[in-house]
């Protein structure tokens, strides 16, 4: 671990260039979804500039829990620990996604449309 | 007593013991805002509306970003300042991190703060539209210039937001037992107002005693008041005790009855033979008052919070099931500033499978097209403004996109007002305005935004301020940022109390000092970690 003093020295630098790329993210990630120039996929919000914009979080996310949070040098528990939540995290989404994938067949309920669509007319 | 593990590793892990505390409270974490992530993209994805995409303003949001970034940093170099035993070097640090914590908060606050003063109504026919509420003026004055002597007030002084529901009450009948006091004493003061009488409608009579004879509880022409309605509530509950308590006696004589003359059956068998019969007590009964009368003499005008009431053309109900009789006036919505128009569930409406309408032909049909000649020209405007934006695009295979074709914002009444194209729309907006949202006095010169558009009562399909009851789009925003917020506010407290109270234990044991700050910037980096995905996914998607 960082902890002598002249590791921390050292590391003062490598804080200070990641807070130079947080902050390009940033302002990429703004660029991105309000200048017409850089406007990726079709003209205005789109799946392209969804994955642009989750990608540039990621990666900012990642320089944050890496550097600052200095998970590029920890021990294997602290993995263990905090990356297993995200094995929750999915289950519950892929749980949800289920809904999708297999509506639910109740022969009390009406024909035709799911009833999620909640059509009034 | 000492706690073990907080300087030296223990053996077995290799951590500190807070160190593996604070990582199974940031997997918690994880699992809790994982959870509210799912929720927003299962709320986008099954919307049946047009998602707010970039309806936020980007501007305090990003400068919110760069806050929280800078804290981030300032609390890594707060650490470090302490591992280096620099502690004027470590208060700085800090202080400027719970700097950054406070602007966040401010900025957030002022953020929800125009959420909460914006209103929003859906037309009947599926239009929106944006704006501020006037308030009530008195009779003659300026509607477009008002002073602050020109509004009305209530009974209480306040000004009157022009969205009331208005009725020439006749009478009034409440629930004894679920009136609300307050809504009570506001029908009294409003009715003296008009000089007008709340009083019974006709005298109130009751056996007051089991075995009693019926008597006058209250005459005829009893003014209203609270007491008056506990009074009443009271012997309801009383009488509704004994008449209750008579009917379980005698339901439990019966059954006791036909067990003994069906000796070996089981209950099920002899339930039809087992009834109440009232006219074993009749004589003991009181006089139950599940509702009383009171008739408004002469008929006076009440009003009433639309979230309070359900409005009917000769009868409303209270939500504490108080029914008001009476006509229903005219109870009109007044936007004193329009400043956008959104058609985009409109037309969303109209191209759904089954219906295939033209949009354009269906937003020209809107009411608000029809019955406002500045909301016409705005329309007009746009029309021609999206031609042309068509034309350009085309020349990149492009098309525009269905906020910019359905939804005419303030940027663009400004625009036009200033005689500007709506490519020039971005640079109308004030510096100031970037934060605090249009600038209402300064546009008011040029005349800008559609003014006093009255929205008649029956034409209102739903209205709320831009509050989480809007649509699910806001109800996950402030769900979700005001989470995040509480986040903020508790981190900072905690580093503010290593700032403030920590010099006791840098002269003893400073190396503690420093882990219990390396601990409370994990948490705090992690509240920045999360904002790094709430930003682009509400301010900027």
């Amino acid at each position: 671990m960082a902890d002598s003093p002249e590791a921390i020295k050292k590391s003062i630098r490598t804080y200070l260039l990641v807070m130079g790329a947080l902050f390009v993210g940033t302002v990429v990630t703004y660029l991105v979804a309000t200048l017409p120039a850089l406007d990726f996929g079709g003209h205005g919000f789109d799946a392209a500039d969804c994955v642009i914009g989750l990608l540039i979080a990621t990666v900012k996310a990642t320089l944050v829990a890496a550097i600052f949070m200095h998970l590029n040098h920890e021990k294997k528990s602290i993995y263990w620990i905090f990356f297993g939540s995200f094995i929750f995290v999915a289950a519950l989404g892929g749980l949800l996604a289920l809904a999708y994938v297999s509506p639910i067949h109740d022969k009390f309920f009406p024909q035709g449309k799911p009833a999620h669509y909640g059509d009034k007319e | 007593m000492e706690i073990p593990y907080v300087v030296t590793p223990r053996k077995d892990t290799g951590l500190i013991n807070s160190k593996i505390a604070i990582w199974l409270f940031l997997a918690s974490e994880v699992m809790l805002f994982g959870g509210f992530f799912s929720a927003y993209v299962f709320l986008r994805v099954d919307a049946d509306y047009p998602w707010p995409e970039r309806a936020l303003p980007v501007i305090p949001g990003l400068v919110n970003t760069f806050v929280l970034i800078a804290s981030s940093v300032t609390v890594v170099f707060a650490w470090a300042s302490l591992k280096l035993r620099k502690w004027r070097h470590f208060q700085a640090y800090m202080l400027f991190t719970l700097l950054c914590a406070a602007t966040f908060m401010v900025l957030k606050g002022i953020e929800y703060n125009v959420k909460f003063h914006h209103q929003a109504l859906r037309m009947a026919d599926g239009a929106i539209i944006e704006g501020h509420l006037g308030y009530e003026l008195k009779e003659g004055a300026d509607k477009h210039h008002p002073k602050e002597e020109d509004y009305k007030t209530d009974h209480k002084g306040h000004k009157i937001e022009e969205n009331r529901i208005y009725v020439e009450a006749t009478s009034v009948t409440f629930n004894t037992v679920r009136f609300h006091k307050d809504w009570v004493e506001e029908i009294i003061a409003e009715a003296k107002e008009h000089n007008s009488k709340v009083s019974l409608a006709a005298d109130l009579k009751a056996v007051t005693k089991p075995g009693g004879k019926e008597e006058t509880l209250f005459p005829a022409g009893t003014e209203l008041s609270v007491e008056v309605l506990n009074k009443i509530a009271d012997h309801h509950l009383e009488s509704r005790e004994n008449n209750s308590n008579l009917r379980t006696d005698d339901l439990r004589a019966a059954w006791k009855a036909a067990k003994k003359e069906n000796p070996g059956k089981r209950g099920w068998e002899i339930a039809d033979k087992v009834a109440v019969d009232s006219s074993h007590f009749a004589d003991q009964l009181m006089t139950e008052v599940p509702s009383v009368s009171f008739k408004v003499d002469p008929p006076a005008k009440l009003e009433f919070l639309p979230r309070d009431v359900k409005e009917g053309p000769t009868q409303s109900r209270l939500r504490d099931e108080t029914v008001i009789d009476g006509k229903l006036l005219e109870s009109p919505m007044v936007f004193h500033y329009v400043d956008a128009l959104d058609f985009r569930y409109l037309a969303q409406k109209a191209m759904e499978p089954g219906r295939n309408l033209d949009p354009m032909k269906e937003i020209e049909k809107s009411w608000l097209i029809n019955h406002n000649a500045e909301i016409k020209a705005a329309w007009e405007w746009h029309k021609g403004e999206i031609a042309k934006l068509e034309a350009e695009l085309k020349k990149e295979s492009r098309e525009p996109t269905f906020t910019e074709r359905y939804r005419i914002e303030w940027k663009d009444f400004v625009a036009k007002a200033e005689g500007k194209t709506r490519e020039d729309r971005d640079k109308v907006v004030l510096a100031k305005e970037q934060i605090l949202g249009p600038d209402y006095d300064a546009r008011e010169e040029i005349h800008a935004f559609p003014s006093h558009v009255e929205i008649p009562r029956e034409e209102v399909a739903f209205a709320s301020k831009f509050a989480p009851a809007w649509n699910t789009y806001y109800a996950i925003y402030f769900t979700m940022t005001g989470l995040h917020g509480l986040h903020v506010i508790g981190g900072a407290l905690v580093l503010a109390y290593y700032l403030f109270f920590g010099k006791k234990m840098y002269l003893s044991n400073p190396e503690w000092l420093a882990n219990r700050v390396e601990i409370g910037g994990l948490f705090w980096h992690f509240v920045d970690l999360v904002w790094i995905f709430l930003f682009p996914l509400l301010y900027l998607m």
